[in-house]
């Protein structure tokens, strides 16, 4: 699914990630742990395509094509999603709105029929009740208003409406209460399949507690140091990332 | 001779004058008398300049030096509209329609039968014997006379209008529509009257469009008595050779509501100033708008609103898009006088540039004598949000779409004021179709 070989990312003139080289296969969920500045959300911004990273040396093949020859809209027509750590406020957009162009706009890409507005509602309802969004929500401008937990579920749902088969969560357990939490991650877990693979960003090991990877990966200094199992997010909560060189816990 | 009348548009304007005088309406009676001093005052005034305040940023005199504007010629033939989502904007509303072509009315276009008891609607040339027109056309609206010099230039030359007087009382059954064709090049000046007595309700939707290079001057009176209520809506979509000069005169009164609304799609270079007045307390203007330029478009938007009363409440909000080297200006200011405690006066411009090359001016301003009010202005320009496109686009949103939902989203909240809601969504519908043509 993703193949990224000697990755190095230079942000404002500065390299921020240096010679990063992962493998995620299809189905799998691999955590990427790391202390704060470490590069871990440079590392999502890369593969959403964002902006100002500047790939200076190695590769990234998704599906075996190179993403650097994509657009944003591109990747997400291919199947990536990155949750966001920060889901920006866009006033005057409803969440409705946004949910059909988005869809459609993907569905339009890969040459697909696109959703009348009569069946893309019966579809959006069913992916948003399980997340508790309900209809009142749908109708406010995206993300305006919305609170922390709010915000993340709804980060969820245009996931599972989406349906990529890379998501990459940036900080999802961020500023969220223990319930919000389960929440998302229940929305997380419902989308796990063989064919879906995800990579989930946090600095804590609480997250992965509910959703529990099949690879935990550390990540200082823009290298992945050290990689292991599940287990490795708890030896990392009990020993910090000191021993990894770094001071933040 | 002195400077001013070396000034060749001023000039033109001042040999129609002389040449039309004799045809024009009214030629015969104290209009004529009226006519020949408002001439006078502009032959010594000349076209505004930059060097006034109040035009700072709008060479209306260049401008129309530059253009040579000969007078629009009388076109009585069959009219063919541009085939534009503006020419054929509010045409599938239910409404009374009175057509304009080069800024003189067509009995045989327009559609204005089984008009209510108590309404009257009718040319300019209809209403000149009758003492209320005469009343409104010699009634002193903006007290600092800042449009004096454009609207004695309209009151000499103004060949046609629409009159439209609503009895106590009436309300109109549906909206007026004022469609204003410049089916050729040239000038022409139109002089609208509205008076709705007290209790009165109506609205007026007006739309001006064209392919040709045209200068349209319009002078729009309107007196609202005790509890009137005036709903106004215009489009304003003409060619890159035109000039359109708008000016709207409002006067209040008591606890009586005009709520106007403008969306500029431009021509070459428009300037639309309003200038309200209250007359009475309790009473609330709405005058707002949005504009949306691309290449080398020039659009002026100045406001007054003159709180000469306590307790009334005055909003202005524009927002505009600015694409390719598109100009836009604000100029607004609120007069709060010393009696009008109690005084709500609100004034917002925004304007989102989407070039480099583009440019906007804006110059709010709260002048305020009293000391028990709430009024407040502000100003802001900006781009788009990078952060929100690629959040957009993260989601498989294509850019160009992504800019037009960003821009639309920008607009939605001013374009949400406009008063009538079939209208609003025309306006809606229009600037998402603006956004289509768009290079950007």
């Amino acid at each position: 699914m993703l193949e990224i070989r000697n990755l190095h990312v230079t942000v404002d003139g500065k390299e921020i990630l240096k010679g990063i080289d992962l493998d995620v296969a299809a189905g799998e969920v691999h955590a990427i742990m790391g202390p704060n500045g470490s590069g871990k959300s440079t590392l999502s911004y890369v593969l959403a395509g964002r902006e100002g990273y500047e790939v200076t040396e190695g590769s990234i093949l998704f599906n075996g094509q190179d993403l650097r020859e994509m657009g944003v809209d591109e990747r997400a027509a291919a199947g990536i999603f990155l949750a966001f750590q920060y889901p920006l406020e866009i006033p005057g957009v409803t969440t409705m709105t946004f949910l059909k162009t988005a869809l459609n706009a993907q569905r339009k890409a890969r040459g697909e029929e696109e959703l009348d507005a009569v069946r893309f509602l019966k579809l959006v309802r069913e992916k948003a009740k399980p997340l508790n969004v309900n209809d009142e929500m749908l109708k406010r401008a995206l993300n305006v208003g919305y609170s922390g937990g709010e915000k993340k579920r709804a980060e969820v749902l245009q996931m599972s409406l989406l349906e990529p088969s890379l998501a990459v969560l940036d900080e999802t357990d961020s500023g969220l209460d223990i319930d919000a939490l389960k929440t998302v991650a229940e929305g997380v877990n419902a989308m796990r399949s063989p064919e879906r693979s995800m990579i989930v960003i946090t600095h804590y090991q609480r997250l992965l507690d509910y959703i529990v990877p099949d690879v935990v990966h550390v990540l200082s200094g823009g290298r992945i140091v050290k990689t292991g199992g599940k287990e490795l997010a708890l030896e990392l909560e009990k020993s910090g990332y000191a021993a990894y060189g770094a001071d933040a816990a | 001779m002195n400077e001013v009348m070396t000034e060749k548009a001023a000039q033109n304007f001042i040999d129609a004058y002389e040449s039309a005088r004799t045809v024009l309406p009214g030629a015969d009676g104290w209009l004529a008398r009226r006519r020949a001093a408002a001439i006078e005052a502009f032959a010594g005034a000349g076209l505004p300049h930059r060097r006034l305040e109040e035009w700072k940023y709008t060479d209306l005199r260049q401008t129309l030096d530059k253009a040579g504007f000969a007078p629009a010629p009388e076109h009585k033939g069959a009219v063919v509209l541009p085939e534009t989502a503006s020419a054929s904007a509010f045409s599938a509303l239910d409404r009374h329609v009175l057509v304009f072509v080069n800024g003189r009315y067509r009995a045989d276009l327009s559609k204005a039968a089984r008009l209510p008891k108590g309404v009257e609607l009718r040319g300019l040339a209809d209403v000149l014997t009758e003492q209320w027109a005469k009343d409104l056309l010699e009634r002193r609206f903006d007290e600092a006379r800042q449009a004096e010099q454009v609207v004695d230039l309209n009151t000499a030359l103004m060949s046609d209008g629409m009159c439209l007087r609503i009895r106590k009382g009436v309300k109109l059954d549906k909206p007026v529509h004022l469609l204003f064709f410049a089916a050729d090049d040239g000038a022409s000046h139109t002089r609208n009257l509205v008076l709705l007595e007290e209790g009165a309700e109506g609205t007026i939707l007006e739309s001006h469009v064209g392919e040709a290079a045209s200068f349209a001057d319009i002078v729009t009176d309107v007196v609202l008595g005790n509890g009137a209520r005036l709903d106004h809506v215009k489009l304003q979509d003409e060619s890159a050779n035109a000039v359109h000069l708008a000016t709207l005169r409002g006067e209040v009164g008591a606890e009586a509501r005009l709520s106007s609304f403008t969306l500029t799609l431009g021509c070459g270079v428009s300037r639309g100033q309003s200038f309200i007045r209250f007359a009475g307390e309790g009473a609330e203007a709405q005058v707002n708008g949005a504009y949306a330029l691309r290449a080398t478009q020039h659009a002026d938007q100045f406001c007054v609103v003159d709180h000469a009363v306590p307790r009334c409440a005055s909003n202005t909000v524009f927002k505009g898009v600015l694409d390719g080297q598109s100009e836009g200006v604000f100029q607004g200011k609120v007069i709060v006088r010393p009696d009008a405690q109690k005084t709500d006066g609100r004034q917002m411009t925004q304007a989102l540039l989407l070039s480099r090359d583009a440019a906007m001016n804006a110059k709010p301003e709260l002048e305020i004598y009293a000391d028990d009010v709430q009024c407040a202005h502000g100003s802001t320009v900006g781009e788009l949000s990078k952060d929100a496109l690629f959040y957009l686009r993260s989601r498989g949103i294509p850019e160009a779409e992504a800019r037009r939902l960003l821009v639309l989203a920008f607009l939605d909240d001013v374009i949400a004021l406009a008063p009538h809601e079939e209208a609003r969504e025309i306006l809606r519908g229009l600037v998402s179709g603006w956004f289509e043509e768009a290079s950007i």
